[in-house]
């Protein structure tokens, strides 16, 4: 069912799943009680699940059933766990996680004997992150247990709805007794943008926006509720800080919220959108999800929301209800994105939303799963490996890999002596089960820890939880200090392990905390839309207020260099005081830029010696050199050729580094690593490790271990967009190079240069390479 | 390898992670950790058993480099409870008579009186007075006129700042005025970051070289 939020879409599965009920059993008693498990809902929000459950319990009592209605997530308790298993509900509302949990108790079989319907809502969610494997393979079970079972997906517009029915169908899907059903209701959607007013002065790079400050607050004076969206949590919390600043009858009106502010504190304030309390949040994707409060009647977002889909999923949340207008104002942090801007309302109107590409070939989903069967009833190697070949994402396991996996849970790869037999899945009675109790219990425990950066947990003397800062920044705050956080400004008093002590602090200014965690690269969508808006700008046309605004801008461009129509491919070569600049402008957002500078700086490199640092943003990048670039050998020697691709960006891209970045999720999801659960058992503190130890055991010791062999396959799909990538050099080798000399920075470089963020590649060795760093200094 | 002067003896910095006092004859490694990879196994957790076989072949080429007399373990010799690798260990210095093989006892050390004993070690409580070095495993607070503190059990490491924002994590030698840690000789250890102060010494080890890093 495709559906947008806020159009009734849970009563409108709710009900004729009541309705079949009534139906198909015998007239005689619908008011029969403990009917067993007929439904299991699947929200991936906590939040949500009360709602639903709420719902649910009116629609089935107005009908005249007795149903009962239960929810199991992290949040249940023991008790009532039990009760559901012994008494269980009609209706399950639960997690993803907690569904695998089931799978890993004794006697789930039983438990879901009369199972007719899963309904997975927020489809368009899961798909596309791990969580939806984990689904994929709970439902494959499901299916083996329950035959004639039946599956409804509840789902956003996304780009690719038919690969969305089929990743959820599995082998149902061949079959083609399917439907999507579509809402009729067409949301409207408008987007104002707050212009500057005097294009000259406004900044040319930078993501902050606090220059169009002054224009948000009449903005949120007129509004009963607004919603400022930042894409930053950095962002957010200087947002906060100014907006009080500017006007401090604000406070106690408004609020922050984004992923490191503590449970409670974000609770607090969900709660006071949904009653009306508070005048203005300034969020990030952290309000995305979650409790689907009234609607607000303003939407503000700062900065490019660099995709489609979220931009129409945030102004959805304006004008709510079915039929009502959505408004959302956009505000630009730097002129150029002036003309994202004009990209979305085309986007939005083309309805050219961004695909949500399923994972497939997890491995580490599929080991969890595995140990997850073997805790509770255990699985039979030959029935599962037919049904897990059923799911999309597993339909290519060959006989190989799952010998390797069965392998990697039970002996655990090449063993020296048979006394150091590994102990973890044993084989009993044709079926793979854990026996070993409290290896059972370790299990569960682990299932759905995820491996956190070095956080430090921010908390008053008392105990009040604050939220997450990052290690280095705290390493820069001296105790008596003052910092703001969570909107509060702060005193570091002490530090105790990883929790930072703190009091509230009457300083007006501090330090403002960043986080690690990168601005998102401009959808594939929004930045083909960009490149044709960039072509109208080299035509001299202005079709729409944004764009004439940066007349001005485009103008100084073109007369220092080019404004590029979608045939040809800007590069530009100057000098300055700080080197060589290479700028070259593909418009196809950060992570595909990281992958051409990175492969065209190393392809220079190999014609002769030299280094480069580079920096990227959303429209280009830049290779810097204190040496003259070779532009015209490299253009001569394709270097933005195909050929070779991924051998030659293996070779250039620090993928090593990348990839164990990538790992640390794998090392956590495959239970190689978690985060223990108290005990004083030397045994058991004695298995402390991390992420990396692993990484470079499997790197040194057993180079085609799966998970090893599939940090790197995600390094190329997901941080470096591989298709993305080949298909932007196809692109590029069909366009005219104009290679523009300009005296100096134009425009479209500026932003590039002015960015701090450089990587330095060359080709190095390590040693040259340390020579060359300077020892970080912690006091 | 590199040559330092450390309260007026010669010491040699070793790649592999160790240190070698040629006064003395003595080879000081610390934080084996040895038996780690079979403890994980045991528990269900997959390491490569190799591991164990590049911990001894790493300690035999050191053997065979510097030709000690004794070897001092700086604690964490051993990573758990018994388990095989124990036996393996104990058969690697069999044939290895004319070196004493020393313990100064760490927080891992747990094994039994009767274990250490089967690999014929000599156990020493901490501090382990060797003029003018007090050797021990935990860094110890009080000093003594004339001594200075050689330890382990910290697995240090420093990070090495690069543009942007890049860094490294690399093992390292770090002696500051009184106190100087060894960096963890094991294979599959852990690091942790060790604060710099003006005036510390430090030396990384990466690849086959140690190098002084200047800040």
């Amino acid at each position: 069912m495709n559906a947008p939020t806020g159009s009734g879409k849970t009563y409108s599965l709710m009900i004729p799943i009541l309705l079949e009920f009534l139906q198909q059993t015998s007239v005689d008693d619908p008011e029969a009680k403990n009917n067993g498990l007929q439904v299991i809902w699947i929200t991936p929000i906590r939040a949500l699940a009360k709602e639903i459950k709420n719902a649910g319990t009116r629609a089935a009592k107005a009908l005249g059933l007795n149903w009962e209605f239960g929810i199991r997530s992290g949040d249940t308790k023991a008790s009532a766990r039990t009760k559901q298993k012994k008494k269980p509900p009609e209706v399950l509302i639960t997690t993803p996680e907690s569904l695998h949990l089931l799978l890993a108790s004794a006697e789930y079989s039983k438990f879901f004997k009369n199972l007719k319907t899963v309904v997975i809502d927020e489809w368009h969610e899961l798909i596309g992150t791990k969580r939806g494997v984990q689904i994929e393979l709970a439902l494959s079970r499901l299916r083996g247990k329950c035959p004639s079972l039946k599956t409804w997906g509840i789902s956003a517009t996304i780009g690719n709805m038919e690969e969305a029915v089929e990743v959820l169908l599995g082998p149902d899907y061949k079959k083609g007794n399917w439907e999507i059903i579509r809402s009729k209701l067409k949301k409207k959607i408008v987007i104002e943008t707050v212009l500057p007013d005097e294009i000259e002065r406004f900044p040319w790079s930078g993501h902050l926006g606090i220059t169009l400050l002054p224009k948000v607050l009449p903005l949120i004076y007129q509004s009963k509720t607004t919603l400022i969206f930042t894409n930053t949590r950095a962002q957010c919390e200087i947002w906060y800080q100014r907006l009080l600043e500017a006007d401090g009858d604000l406070a106690g009106q408004i609020a922050m919220h984004h992923g490191s502010i503590s449970r409670e504190l974000r609770n607090w304030v969900e709660e006071s959108l949904h009653t009306e309390q508070l005048k203005a949040v300034v969020c990030t994707s952290s309000l995305d999800l979650g409790v689907d409060f009234r609607p607000v009647e303003t939407i503000v977002q700062i900065g490019s929301p660099k995709g489609v889909a979220r931009f129409m999923q945030r102004a959805g949340r304006s004008g709510h209800q079915p039929g009502a207008t959505s408004r959302i104002h956009f505000v630009p942090t730097n002129s150029l994105e002036l003309i994202e801007a004009s990209a979305l309302r085309t986007a939005i109107k083309n309805q050219d939303l961004e695909a949500r590409y399923p994972y497939i070939r997890s491995f580490d989903v599929l080991a969890q799963y595995l140990v997850t069967l073997a805790t509770s009833e255990g699985f039979e190697p030959v029935s599962t490996l037919a049904e897990i070949r059923t799911t999309y994402a597993f339909n290519s396991v060959t006989d190989e890999e799952w010998n390797w996996l069965i392998n990697f849970i039970t002996t655990g790869g090449p063993s020296m002596d048979a006394y150091e037999d590994m102990r973890r899945v044993g084989f009993h009675t044709g079926l793979y089960r854990i026996m070993n109790k409290h290896m059972a219990t370790r299990q569960r425990l682990s299932m759905g820890t995820i491996v956190g950066n070095s956080s430090m947990k921010v908390k008053y003397l008392r105990g009040g939880k604050i939220g997450q800062v990052e290690e280095w920044f705290i390493s820069q705050v001296k105790p008596g200090e003052t910092f703001w956080f969570a909107g509060r400004s702060l005193e570091l008093l002490h530090i105790r392990g990883m929790d930072v002590i703190v009091k509230k602090s009457k300083k007006k200014r501090g330090k403002i905390p960043s986080w690690q965690g990168g601005r998102l690269p401009l959808s594939s969508q929004l930045s083909e839309e960009l490149r044709k808006k960039v072509a109208l700008l080299s035509r001299g046309k202005y079709p729409d207020a944004e764009l004439k605004k940066l007349k001005p801008l485009t103008d100084l461009q073109a007369h220092r260099s080019l404004v590029p129509n979608e045939n040809e491919l800007l590069i530009e070569y100057f000098k300055s005081r700080e080197g060589f600049h290479l700028l070259v402008y593909p418009f196809e957002g950060r992570a595909v830029h990281q992958g051409i500078s990175t492969l065209m700086a190393w392809r220079i490199s190999q014609l002769q010696p030299i280094s480069f640092t580079i920096a990227m943003n959303d429209y280009g990048f830049e290779l810097l050199s204190d040496t003259e670039i070779p532009i015209d050998t490299a253009l001569k020697n394709d270097v933005f050729s195909t050929v070779n691709l991924t051998q030659d960006i293996q070779s250039s891209v620090n993928s090593v580094e990348m990839a164990m970045r990538q790992f640390r999720e794998i090392a956590a999801i495959s239970g190689l690593v978690f985060k223990g659960y108290p005990t004083k058992q030397k045994r058991i503190k004695h298995l402390q490790s991390s992420a990396e130890l692993f990484f470079k055991a499997f790197a040194e010791y057993e180079p085609d271990n799966l998970l090893l062999l599939q940090a790197y396959e995600e390094v190329m799909s997901f941080q470096l967009e591989e298709v993305r990538l080949r298909t932007a050099l196809r692109r590029i080798e069909r366009q005219e190079i104009k290679l523009m000399r300009p005296p100096k920075a134009t425009p479209f470089s500026f932003p590039i240069i002015v960015d701090r963020l450089r990587e330095r590649l060359s080709s190095e060795k390590l040693q040259d390479r340390i020579d060359k760093m300077r020892l970080q200094l912690v006091r | 390898m590199l040559e330092i002067e450390l309260q007026s003896e010669q010491l040699i910095l070793d790649p592999e992670k160790a240190i070698y006092w040629p006064r003395r004859k003595v080879l000081l490694l610390a934080d084996l950790h040895l038996g780690k990879a079979e403890h994980f196994r045991r528990e269900g957790l997959p390491v490569p058993m190799a591991i164990r076989t590049r911990n001894l072949e790493r300690i035999a080429g050191l053997l065979k480099k510097y030709n000690p007399e004794r070897v001092l373990f700086l604690g964490d010799l051993f990573h758990s409870l018994h388990n095989h690798s124990w036996t393996v260990f104990c058969d690697f210095l069999k044939p290895r008579k004319n070196i004493s093989f020393e313990l100064v006892i760490g927080n891992h050390d747990v094994l039994t009186d009767a274990d250490y004993q089967q690999a014929g070690l000599i156990l020493h409580e901490e501090p382990y007075l060797q003029f003018p070095f007090i050797l021990s495993h935990h860094p110890q607070e009080e000093m003594l006129e004339g001594y200075y503190n050689l330890y382990g059990h910290i697995h240090p490491c420093v990070y090495l700042a690069g543009s942007g924002k890049q860094y490294m994590r690399l093992p390292c030698f770090h002696f500051g005025a009184y106190h100087g840690v060894l960096p963890a000789f094991g294979e599959f250890t852990g690091m942790a970051k060790m604060e710099t102060l003006d005036g510390d010494r430090v030396y990384i080890a990466v690849e086959d070289i140690v190098k002084e890093v200047s800040f």
